[in-house]
Parts: C-alpha cells; sequence; structure tokens
C-alpha cells in the first residue's frame, strides 16, 4: 500500500479470528491508521487483498462497514445532543433501531454511569464518550470491532474499565482489532500482539498460559521500540 | 425515529442552526407582513378614491349645469384612474413603490400628465421595498450559506467525520442531511409566504409557482456551497469564498449589468417629455390658432366639420393645442417606451443566467408589478383617455350645450381600461 511513491504498508499479512483481540503496537508512520483506513474500505490496497468477514470493503465498502464497528482514538460526538441521542442517532445511521431500554441497558453494561444517560455529551470526560460510543458498538451487534488508540488519554480507572468492556465484546465472539502504542493495555486484553514496523509486522506473539503474556520479556525486546513510538 | 428526524433533531438542536433558521423566519414574516401592509395602504388609497371623486364631481356638475359649457366640464373635472394591486402584489411590490398607482387625469393634454409622476425617488428606488422578493434574493441566500458552508467540512473538524463515514450507508449521510437543511430553510422562509398568499387569496398554482421557484433559487445556492465545500477546504475559508460569491452573484454584478444595460439603452427621462409636452402646449398661445386647428383636424378628421373659431375663446382650441402636444412628443413617448422595453428585456435575459435577477424579474412578473404591469396601467390611462376625449369634443366641437346629466355620461375608469 503506497501514497505515492512512498510505501505505507509492506507486505503486511494479518488475520483476526473471531472470539479474539490482536493488538498492533507501532510508532507514529508505521502502518496503523492506514491498516484501520483499508479495513475501512477508506483507501484501496496498490496490491494484496483485504476481506472483512469475506466482504473487500474497497469494493463493497457498505457491506464491510455494516459488519464493522469502529472507534476512533477521540471519540467525537454531538455536544447539543444527550447520550441516549447519540447513540439513537448512531445507531439510526447504521440501520439499528434499538429501543431506549436497549440503549440504556448497554450504557450500564459499557459502566456509563446513569446520571449521564440524559445528559448532553458537553460535559462528557473522553472515557465517557469511549463508553457511549462501546455502547454503539455493543448494541449493533457487528463481528468485528476496529478501535484505534482506544486507551490514549485514559486515566488508569477508565483503561481498565475500557479492557473490562473488551473482553466481555471478546466472548460475544467478536473479532477485534485495535491499533495502540500503549503496550501495556495490549498485554492485558490482547490474545495476539503483532509488532508493525515500516509497514510489516516483524514480530507476533500469542497470549499463552494463564500469564498470558510475559511482560518483562516484551518489555525488554520492545520496550525501547514502544518508548521511541 | 426515522432517521430523517434525527437529522432534523440534530439541525433543530444546534443553538445556531436554530437560530438562523428562526431569524429567517421573522425575517420573511416581516416581510410578508410589511408588503401585506403596503398593499393594503395602496388598496385603502385606491378605496377612499371614491368617495373623494364622489364629493368633487358632484361641486363640478352643479357648477357645470350652470355654465352649460362643456369645455368648462372637460376643463375642471379630474376622473381617477388606478392600478388596484394584484393578491400576490405584497410579496414583490416591485415598481408599485416608486411609480404611481393612482393618477387623476384631465381631458387636456394626457402624456404631461402621465409623466410629471414619473420622477424616480431614489431613497427607495435604490434597497427596494421590504418584501418577499427581498428576503429570498437578498437574505435567503446568506443563510443557505450559514447552514450548508460547513455540512462536511464541519464534522471533520469537529472529528466526527470518520466515524460517521465508517458507519454503513455514510454516502447518503451527507445527501439526507442536506435535504433536511432544504426542506428546514425552505420552511423557514416560505411558510409565512403562504400565510400571506392565503389570507391575500392568490391562486394556488401562483403559491405553488412561487414556493418551487424559491425552492429553487435555494437549490442553486445549496449547490454552489456543494461545489465550494468539495474543494476541501476549511469551514471558515468555504464561508468566505461563499460570502464573496454573494456579494458578486447578488450585488455587484446585478448593479454593473444595470449601469451597462442603461448606457446602451439610453432613454429620454419622463418628466422631459412632460416639458417638452408642456413648451409645444404653450408656444401655442403664440401661434395662429387657424394653424393650431389645420393641425388638429388634419389628424382628427373626426371632428374636422366642427364649426369655425371666432375672435372669442374657444375650448375646442385650448383642447385642440393639447392634443397636439401630445402629438408632437409621440415619437419621442414611443422611443421613451421602446428603451425601457429594451431594458426590460436585457435585464430579463441576463435573469437566466444570473438566478438573482431572474427570480426577482419572475416574482415581479407574476406579481405584476414589474414595467410591463406598469405600462400597461399607462395604456389603460391612455385608451379613457381617448374616451373623454372623444365624449367631450362632440359636446364642445359642436357647441352641443352640456348639463347635469350629459356630465354624469361621461366615461368613468374602469380597472380594466
Amino acid at each position: 500500500m503506497s501514497y505515492g511513491s512512498h510505501r505505507v504498508l509492506d507486505g503486511l499479512s494479518i488475520a483476526v479470528p473471531a472470539g479474539s483481540i490482536t493488538a498492533l503496537l507501532g510508532g507514529n508512520g508505521a502502518g496503523k491508521s492506514t491498516t484501520l483506513s483499508l479495513l475501512l474500505g477508506f483507501v484501496r490496497p496498490n496490491d494484496g487483498r483485504v476481506t472483512v468477514c469475506g466482504v473487500d470493503p474497497g469494493v463493497e465498502p457498505d457491506h464491510a462497514r455494516g459488519r464493522t464497528a469502529y472507534l476512533p482514538e477521540n471519540v467525537a460526538l454531538y455536544d447539543h445532543l444527550t447520550a441516549v441521542e447519540n447513540a439513537s442517532y448512531l445507531l439510526a445511521l447504521s440501520g439499528n433501531r434499538p429501543s431506549r431500554a436497549a440503549i440504556l441497558d448497554a450504557f450500564a453494561a459499557a459502566g456509563l454511569q446513569e446520571r449521564a444517560w440524559d445528559a448532553r455529551l458537553s460535559g462528557f470526560s473522553k472515557g465517557m464518550r469511549q463508553k457511549v460510543a462501546i455502547a454503539v458498538a455493543w448494541l449493533r451487534e457487528v463481528p468485528v470491532l476496529l478501535l484505534d488508540e482506544p486507551t490514549s488519554g485514559l486515566d488508569p480507572q477508565a483503561t481498565a474499565d475500557f479492557n473490562a468492556l473488551l473482553h466481555a465484546i471478546r466472548v460475544r465472539n467478536t473479532a477485534v482489532l485495535m491499533v495502540t502504542h500503549d503496550l501495556l493495555s495490549a498485554v492485558d486484553v490482547a490474545d495476539r500482539i503483532g509488532f508493525l514496523e515500516r509497514g510489516r509486522i516483524v514480530e507476533e506473539v500469542a497470549a499463552t498460559g494463564t500469564e498470558r503474556f510475559d511482560i518483562r520479556a516484551l518489555r525488554a525486546r520492545f520496550g525501547e521500540r514502544a518508548r521511541a513510538a | 425515529m426515522p432517521l430523517w428526524m434525527h437529522e432534523a433533531q440534530l439541525l433543530l438542536r444546534s443553538r445556531w442552526a436554530a437560530a438562523a433558521l428562526a431569524l429567517l423566519a421573522i425575517l420573511s414574516a416581516a416581510a410578508v407582513a410589511a408588503g401585506m401592509a403596503e398593499i393594503a395602504r395602496q388598496r385603502g388609497a385606491i378605496a377612499a378614491i371614491a368617495p373623494a371623486q364622489a364629493e368633487d364631481i358632484a361641486a363640478v356638475r352643479a357648477f357645470v349645469d350652470r355654465s352649460k359649457d362643456g369645455g368648462q366640464a372637460a376643463y375642471y373635472s379630474f376622473h381617477p384612474t388606478w392600478d388596484a394591486p394584484s393578491p400576490l402584489a405584497f410579496a414583490a411590490i416591485g415598481m408599485r413603490d416608486v411609480a404611481p398607482y393612482i393618477l387623476r387625469v384631465r381631458a387636456l393634454g394626457i402624456e404631461a400628465q402621465i409623466y410629471d409622476g414619473d420622477t424616480f425617488n431614489p431613497e427607495l428606488a435604490l434597497p427596494g421595498r421590504f418584501d418577499f422578493a427581498f428576503v429570498l434574493v437578498f437574505l435567503a441566500p446568506l443563510f443557505t450559506i450559514a447552514l450548508f458552508h460547513d455540512l462536511r467540512s464541519g464534522e471533520c473538524e469537529a472529528g466526527r467525520a470518520r466515524m460517521l463515514e465508517a458507519m454503513p450507508g455514510a454516502g447518503r449521510l451527507w445527501w439526507r442531511r442536506a435535504m433536511v437543511r432544504f426542506v428546514a430553510i425552505t420552511a423557514a422562509l416560505t411558510i409565512p409566504f403562504l400565510a400571506g398568499a392565503i389570507w391575500s387569496g392568490v391562486a394556488i398554482g401562483a403559491i405553488i409557482l412561487i414556493v418551487v421557484v424559491a425552492a429553487l433559487y435555494l437549490l442553486f445556492w445549496i449547490g454552489l456551497a456543494g461545489l465550494v465545500s468539495s474543494r476541501g477546504r476549511g469551514s471558515t475559508a468555504n464561508a468566505a469564498t461563499l460570502a464573496a460569491l454573494w456579494l458578486v452573484l447578488v450585488l455587484i454584478i446585478p448593479t454593473l449589468a444595470n449601469v451597462v444595460i442603461n448606457r446602451t439603452n439610453p432613454v429620454d427621462e419622463g418628466a422631459q417629455i412632460a416639458l417638452a409636452q408642456r413648451e409645444n402646449v404653450h408656444r401655442a398661445w403664440e401661434i395662429p390658432r387657424e394653424e393650431t386647428m389645420r393641425r388638429f383636424y388634419a389628424n382628427h378628421r373626426r371632428w374636422s366639420d366642427a364649426p369655425p373659431l371666432t375672435e372669442a375663446f374657444h375650448y375646442k382650441w385650448y383642447l385642440a393645442f393639447h392634443q397636439n402636444g401630445d402629438e408632437s412628443v409621440a415619437a419621442r413617448v414611443r422611443a421613451y417606451r421602446a428603451g425601457l422595453e429594451r431594458r426590460a428585456a436585457a435585464a430579463n435575459a441576463l435573469g437566466w443566467v444570473l438566478p438573482s435577477v431572474g427570480v426577482q424579474a419572475l416574482l415581479t412578473r407574476l406579481a405584476g408589478t414589474d414595467l410591463t404591469a406598469q405600462l400597461a396601467y399607462q395604456d389603460r390611462i391612455r385608451a379613457f383617455h381617448r374616451r373623454l376625449r372623444a365624449f367631450y369634443y362632440d359636446y364642445v366641437f359642436y357647441d352641443r350645450p352640456f348639463g347635469a346629466s350629459d356630465f354624469d355620461k361621461a366615461p368613468r375608469y374602469r380597472a380594466t381600461g
């Protein structure tokens, strides 16, 4: 995948199975956002193949997006609407018409405090906005969830809450791909971690046993790279 | 809730958008109210003619019955003519605020009577009236720009565009949003007009046509906003570009075009025709009366067998030199009218490529307040005046006694001529 003469992704090969969380770690310019853009059908690859549940998002973007929920790094919603109205609108855009009760259940599941449900978003923190967006993704029941730097800027408690939510989503057999440069968060939730550098995965590790990842070893091997990112 | 209702909620819950739509609705309502008030005032003035005329004519009638002189009746009696406004006139007052819609005429020279009032009030002629046409042509584009300049760029700047476009059916999102805004702005603009039009008894076909024209005009500006926005610049740059286009398309080009049209189609001023007619009339006092009568009879054989003049003053001579005065400026009147029509035709042609000019021309045409309507009123005055002259000439030229009962037979102006 190239922009002009600049090669952004170079032989990237990745598959995210259902019911798993894959984290792509990499610094700025590693190709993380371009990977998401390919999966969302915003750009088309110069060569190679991209499929979401068997659908090429470059050819049938609507079909691919109908199977995908996407959370950008900064979840910007409509400040002059309430949380329920925002969720209701975004769900309507994706062709879903859940009841208010279902939306409130999803908010509760996402950990959004009850007093925030009918409040306008102008006073919401980043974490609260993310909970609204994740509740929308939850209600859409899509098989694929794409996350762009989901824990960037969140405090430790909000990060822990978010990771707990991801676990719950994985249990529903959702394939989750998150791009991040937060090694700790990736270690906490991911089943596999791919290290992306200059458009290709230079190493891939999978969780094993109860400890999942050997954080010390990962830090030792990739800490330098992660810090640089 | 259907998606379009979500979009409507999104629009109306935005303070700026709601305020803009409310302001447009208020301006439109104020313009409709102002237009209706002006037309009601004009109708009131026309309605007041009949009692005032009855009082005036009663006094002349009593005098005429004593003198038995048709000439004096012709000289002293004024006859009102009026141009009743159409039901739609409130929406586009057009020339009705700068050209007379009531004219009292006598059976004397008509051209001076018509063109005496042909002086424009520059204070009114420059900006025009605050009517629905003004709000539609000049102000509605600004509100359209306000609502459409950041349709997509605003979402990009707020950081929402990527998430919205990651939704299925994202391509339809912008069309749907534009449609909701278009309906909202059209409603804010036209609902006050609809109320005014129904109240004024405007025909349903004309109402529909005006609403369609207003919608098409707004669509032109929406298309322009879409074109500018498609260049992918920021909201501020879009707004500045569209504001500049508004200035050029609504103010600068029409003004320059008006100057060019007027320069390339020079015409007399109406007052100059009135002056020339008066000078020709007054010159008759200096030339032999027989010469005046010879010229008159040459053009009006119908009365050429009338008894010759004596040494005493006679109204037939007076009326003849007035009519000669009219005929002496007939060519200038035709040239003036043709010049005005050429100017109007050029402006109408410009309207095909410049929507602001085209919409204004169309509204005044439909409302019967344009130059064509004004010239048609002048034609009705002249037609009535011809009947008036013929009526009095039959008495005056043959010295037939003219009593109160004859006075009652004098032609009365009807709005249709």
